[in-house]
């Protein structure tokens, strides 16, 4: 959620290079509609249902047990949130792809604590279209 | 303009205190900590698809119904994709 406020800031520079952000999470739309209106956000949201894109870019894992409960009691059912009972996420991921498909910059953590600057993915969409 | 990691910083450190609106127990910050440090160890962000991979292309429904297309999207310019969680 935070990243998606931080990229929102630099979405009208992306536009200007002729580039778009889209946001893709396993949730579905109920959820993804609720975002983009809290957040105030200009670019799309994503349902990427059962996680068939995540999975094509190797970035799904499942929780463990000790970790769905904890969770469960904080209230996150993610089994209601993406439609599915098991309970399976991506690993925060930020990609730019060129137009030709091929992917020019990658930032992928384990740790969702830490997540690079969107200033940062400016600066290599910069390079890319100049 | 603030940074996202020190926003994020601030965040972390405001939940693993305990602070509300989560007021997260020591316990469930350490089952936290655990459930990171394993995923880490698995070595599984290794295994992403990484620069120079070719990206697959995807079409998705986005908040309103409304049906994207990655290769459309490309056709008109570069574009960055995030993953994340979800809303909560």
């Amino acid at each position: 959620m935070m990243e998606l406020e931080a990229l929102q800031e630099i979405n009208s520079e992306v536009r200007a290079l002729g580039a778009q952000i889209v946001a893709l999470t396993p949730e579905i739309e109920r959820y993804t509609r609720a975002v983009q209106k809290k957040l105030n956000l200009t670019f799309d949201i994503l349902t990427d249902l059962h996680l068939k894109t995540a999975e094509q870019f190797r970035l799904v894992f499942v929780l463990p047990d000790y970790l769905r409960n904890l969770y469960k009691s904080f209230g996150t059912t993610l089994d209601r949130f993406q439609d599915e009972t098991e309970y399976r996420l991506p690993m925060p991921a930020r990609y730019l792809i060129d137009k030709e498909g091929i992917i020019r910059a990658a930032e992928v953590n384990a740790d969702y604590t830490i997540r690079p600057e969107p200033s940062e993915t400016l600066a290599f969409l910069r390079k890319l279209t100049t | 303009m603030t940074s996202l990691q020190s926003r994020l910083d601030e965040f972390k450190k405001s939940f693993e205190a305990g602070a509300p609106p989560y007021n997260a127990t020591r316990e469930a910050v350490e089952t936290m900590h655990r459930a990171t440090a394993e995923l880490k160890a698995s070595g599984l962000e290794k295994a992403a698809l990484k620069v120079g991979d070719r990206a697959p292309g995807f079409s998705l429904l986005n908040q309103d119904q409304v049906k994207v297309d990655s290769a459309e999207l490309l056709r008109r310019g570069p574009l960055i994709v995030t993953f994340f969680r979800g809303h909560w």
